[in-house]
Formats: structure tokens, sequence, C-alpha cells
């Protein structure tokens, strides 16, 4: 035990000197939430955004009615001359709505009257808008219909053979969930970048500086050097991790997304949580870095292999998304994906059965101590120490 | 005491000692010389825990390496190849660090890092971090490390390597203070005439083998040479062509 604090005190205390990495290691939990704040926020204001758009219309005279629909879903219609392809591709406009010549003539005869948009679908930042409009000119048409049958003495009702209800069976706080599924990635994302600097400074610095033979001729087993220096990366990564956690979270609740007509409320309870079912990570985050650290031949290697690492809470969201399904118990078990399950269930305010809480952490953390065990099996080997 | 008998040590293809036995008593400096490559690290890195023999045994007093790692390395004070300090720790928190994992209370760390500033006249850096020293102010951080638990044995791999004129002539000074204190001490080294001037008992290694040991006098007489530079190469000659 004394030896074990020895360690960790020693392995902190230099890993707190080193302030430039450890300047390095705190900027993901810091930037990450205030970038997903800013973006998040951007995409609510496109979506919700619909007052004062400004829509250029050609032979906007042709069409009083449909422009005056228009109108009264907040566009402000704007008369058009020029060639409409070539200025949305040279983007000056993002959308045109071209009226035919013939409007009138085609409306009269009970034609049907082909109205155009014209717009770049590669454009992500217009999509919404051209959706839009597309339904008005819809639901416009749709009403014209109306007035046809009925001006022939057909109950508009025939036309409406099969409508849609909305049964939507997820609860305000899932759709929040769904729609901020980053959160738990990048939450998991903190275990593994936060402490990544000191994992590796420890094992391949600290061969590389030529200090770690000194280290191993002390009377101490390997297992616990190895251990000592886990804890250490560990409780660097928890730390990253938890502000990265509560930076999320405030972001979460900041943001407008009510506005989206989905709800995001946050209890104690749930907070603690969360906390509970992560706190397992940072251990075997920092063992496999310590275990590829002592692995790769030298400092750079080590960083590269190391950084692949970062990508693994990243897989379960992915799976989730790609391949829906529900859960199972047994998922529980499995580090980092019964995690990112948690997590989403905690904050969609579902609820979690307990025993959840030890099978997602007994594993992560075994796994921890085994991945621990085989790294100071490397110590015993010539290849490993020597630099 | 420090001893071994019979080691042999290859690294996949490549043989590092072929058979390696010999003694280091107490209150004795003993010199083990060689070329580079001779097999000298390798011994000691045996000797002091850090990798396995395929056979033979290293005993510190007695206690057997590869059985009880932990209780023979307790016994040892090292200076391994290559000045590994940590940057941002200074000599002080090196010797509390050491001194800790060899399960000293604070007080003792305490009382013999003050005594080994005063040995190794390091007061005016004890309390700097050692990022910026010297290779002189490196060396005697790492003997500072080395000693501070008051080991019995103390073995160096080739402790002057690439050391000014200054500092080496202090850790020779170092090695005869060592002995007087009655410590049995083990330093290898490829220069014969350091070798002659410090040791009580020389070993010379060569392709990973003992080709004699004994007092500068006996090596001479079994070489049947008058200098012990010629003695050394013709006993290296002597190994290789075997």
């Amino acid at each position: 035990m004394n030896i074990l604090r020895t360690i960790v005190a020693k392995e902190l205390l230099d890993g707190v000197r080193d302030r430039r990495s450890l300047f390095s290691a705190f900027l993901f939990p810091f930037l990450a939430p205030l970038f997903i704040y800013g973006l998040m926020t951007l995409v609510i204001q496109q979506n919700t955004e619909t007052e004062s758009i400004t829509l250029p219309v050609i032979n906007a005279d042709a069409a009083p009615a449909l422009v005056a629909h228009l109108k009264e879903a907040g566009f402000i219609i704007e008369a058009f001359e020029g060639d409409p392809e070539a200025e949305v591709a040279a983007k000056t406009v993002e959308l045109v709505l071209s009226i035919p010549i013939d409007y009138q003539k085609t409306m009269a005869a009970f034609e049907t009257t082909r109205v155009t948009i014209i717009h770049d679908g590669s454009r992500n930042d217009t999509s919404a808008t051209v959706r839009q409009v597309r339904n008005l000119v819809r639901i416009y048409s749709s009403e014209l219909n109306a007035l046809r049958l009925v001006s022939r003495g057909v109950s508009p009702k025939l036309m409406r053979g099969l409508q849609t209800e909305n049964g939507d069976i997820a609860s305000d706080e899932q759709r929040a969930a769904n729609f901020l599924s980053f959160v738990p990635i990048y939450v998991l994302m903190a275990a593994f970048v936060c402490g990544l600097g000191l994992a590796i400074d420890q094992t391949a610095g600290e061969r590389e500086r030529r200090s770690l033979e000194p280290l191993l001729i002390n009377p101490v087993s390997r297992l616990s050097i190895v251990f000592g220096k886990c804890l250490a990366a560990s409780i660097v990564a928890a730390l990253g991790m938890l502000i990265t956690l509560g930076m999320c979270l405030g972001a979460m609740l900041m943001l407008p997304i009510d506005e989206l007509g989905i709800r995001f409320s946050l209890k104690a309870q749930q907070v603690v949580g969360l906390i509970m079912a992560i706190l397992p990570i940072p251990l075997l985050a920092s063992s496999l870095q310590l275990l590829l650290g002592l692995f790769a031949k030298s400092f750079k290697d080590a960083q590269s292999y190391v950084g692949f690492l970062v990508f693994i809470p990243v897989v379960p969201t992915l799976v989730m998304n790609f391949l829906p399904f529900a859960t199972s118990f047994w998922m529980y078990f499995v580090p980092v994906f019964g995690q990112s399950i948690m997590m989403k269930e905690i904050l969609g305010a579902e609820p979690v059965p307990l025993l959840a809480y030890p099978a997602a952490a007994l594993p992560t953390l075994l796994a921890g101590l085994l991945v621990c065990w085989l790294t100071s099996r490397l110590l015993d080997q010539e290849r490993v120490i020597q630099s | 005491m420090i001893e071994v008998a019979g080691l042999k040590k290859s690294f996949g293809d490549v043989v590092a000692l072929r058979t390696v036995s010999f003694k280091a008593e107490d209150a004795r400096v003993t010199g083990l010389l060689g070329h580079n490559g001779a097999g000298k690290s390798t011994s000691l890195r045996i000797l002091y825990g850090l990798i396995q023999p395929d056979t033979g045994f290293a005993k510190i007093d007695g206690v057997n390496v590869s059985q009880d790692r932990i209780l023979a390395q307790s016994k040892l004070g090292v200076l391994p190849d290559g000045q590994g300090l940590y940057q941002r720790l200074t000599p002080r928190e090196h010797m509390r660090y050491f001194g800790r994992l060899h399960g000293m209370t604070e007080d003792m760390i305490e009382q013999r890092s003050q005594e080994l500033i005063g040995m190794l006249d390091m007061g005016s850096i004890a309390d700097r971090r050692t990022g910026g020293f010297s290779q002189g102010e490196r060396m005697k951080v790492c003997l500072a490390r080395a000693l501070v638990h008051n080991p019995k044995h103390i073995v160096l791999d080739e402790p002057t390597n690439g050391l000014d004129v200054m500092t080496t002539r202090k850790v020779r000074e170092m090695i005869q203070e060592l002995k007087t204190l009655g410590l049995c001490v083990l330093f290898s080294s490829h220069l014969m005439y350091e070798v002659s001037k410090l040791c009580d008992e020389i070993i010379i290694m060569a392709e990973g083998r003992v080709a004699a040991q004994g007092t500068p006098e006996q090596i001479l007489a079994t070489a049947e040479e008058s200098s012990l530079e010629d003695a050394f190469v013709t006993l290296s000659e002597r190994v290789a062509q075997i």
C-alpha cells in the first residue's frame, strides 16, 4: 500500500510539474463542450429560423395567390431576373423559385402547372429552406385541388384515402438524449485523452530518458510499479472525464433545445448515476495506454499507437446508430459499450436496472487489472526494458 | 559478498554470456574489465535482477537473485549504465522517491539525504530540478539515489563513461571512500588504467567468458606479462582462440 502511494505521489508530482502537457491534456475537457455548444446552437437556429428569409422568385406577378401564400408563411418575396442556375452555383442566392409565364393559362385550363425550385442539393445550410418552400407549394397545391373538386361538386375527403397520425412513443427526454448522443462519446473520449500524456511519459518516456532501469532495480514488485503508474494516470483521466461531463451537461442545459420540440432536464440522481457508471473507465483506458506505451519502440511510436485508442468510445455509439437494437442485459458486461448504453439511458431518463452498475463496472475494472498484469509481465523482457 | 556462478545468457541467436563465474568480497573494490560487448553489462543486469540468466545464478550475501529478487535488490545499490533522471524532480526528491521504494521511513530518508548531500557536495543543487544539470551534477544525483538506502553492496556500470576529468576524479575518490566504509564495490570499465589504479581484485572478461580473476599481481603472473595492459590483451586473445 505504501509503495503504491509512493509511486502514485511521485508520478502525479512529475505530471503536474509538466505544465505544457497538462495544459494540452485539459484543453479537451474545456474546449470540446464549448465547440459542441456553438455547433448545436447553430443547428437549432437553422432548424427554427423561419421568419424573414428572402425568397427570389422569377415571374412572381403571374401567381399572386401562391406568392401571398408564401408571404403568409414568413417569406419575403423578391423579384428575380437573370440566370438562376449561375447565381445559385455562385452562391449569391440560396435558391430561386421559378414560376412559368403560362402559369395563369395552365391554371385556367386545369392542367398541371410546374414551378421549379432551383437550388444546390450539396449545400447543408439551405436544405431546410428548400424543404420548407417545397412543403408550402405542396400545401397550396392540395388546397387548390380541394377547391377544384368542390367546384365540381365532389367532396375533398375523397382525396384523403390515407392519413398518418403521429404516434411517437419516445419521450421528449429520450429524443433529447438521441439528439445529444455526442455527450457519451465526448465524456468517454475524455477518459482516453486526458491521461494519455502522463501514461506515455511514464512508459515510453521513462525508457527513453533511461530512468526505467534505475526504477526496476528497486526492491518492488513489477505489478505494483505498473499499478501505481496506472492509478496516477487514471486519476488525471478521471478528473478530465468528470470536467467534460460537467461541461457537457451544463451546455445541454443551456442549449435552447426545447425550440426543437424536445426537452432535457436533469436531476441530481441522474448526475450521480452517470458518475457511477463511467468511473471505472479511466482505469481501463490508462492501463491500455501503459501497455501500448511500453510495447512501442519509441516515444513517437507510443504516441501514434495510443492515439488510436481514443476512437474506442466512438464505436458503441456508431453501432447504436447504424444497428438499432433493444438493450439486453448482457450488453452491460461489455466494457465501454455498457457504459455508453447506460449514459444514453440515464440521459434519456429511462430506468436503468440497479444491477447494471456492478455488471458494467466489474468487467471493466477486471479488464484494467488484467492489462496491468500483462504490462508488468512485459517488464521482465529485455527488449522492453532496453531503449 | 557478491557471487555469480555458471551464468549463461543468449538474446535470440546472439550469445552474450557463455559461462561467467566470479566473486566480489566485502571491503574490497572489484573491477570488471572488458571490451565493449564482452558481457559486462549483461552480467551486471543479471546481478541486479533486471534480466534472468538462462542457467547459473547470482547471489548477493547468499540470496539468490532469481529466487528472491526483492530481498536481493534491497541489499544492493546500483548505478546503471546511462544517467536517467526525472528532469522535473530535485535531487532531494529523487532520494525521497528511491528511499521510499526501499521502505525507509521519512526520518531515515531525511537524515540520509542530508548525509549524502554533504558527502557528495550537493548543497547548492539539492533543491533545484535536475533538468538543466551538468553531467557531473547528474552523476552526483545518480550516486545519491543508489546510496540512499545505505546498501552494503554497490554495483557501478561504467561509472566514469563520458565524464570530464574533474568528475571522473570525484567518482574514483568516492569508490575508495565506499571501500573504506567496508562496502563490497563492484564496478565495470573498459579503461585499463582506471581498473589498475582502483581495484584490489580484477576480473577480465572477453567474449562472454571470464578470462582471469585475481589481484593485479596474479593477473600479471597468469599472463606472463610485465604490464597490465599487455596482460589484458594477451588474456582476451587467449579466450578468443578457444
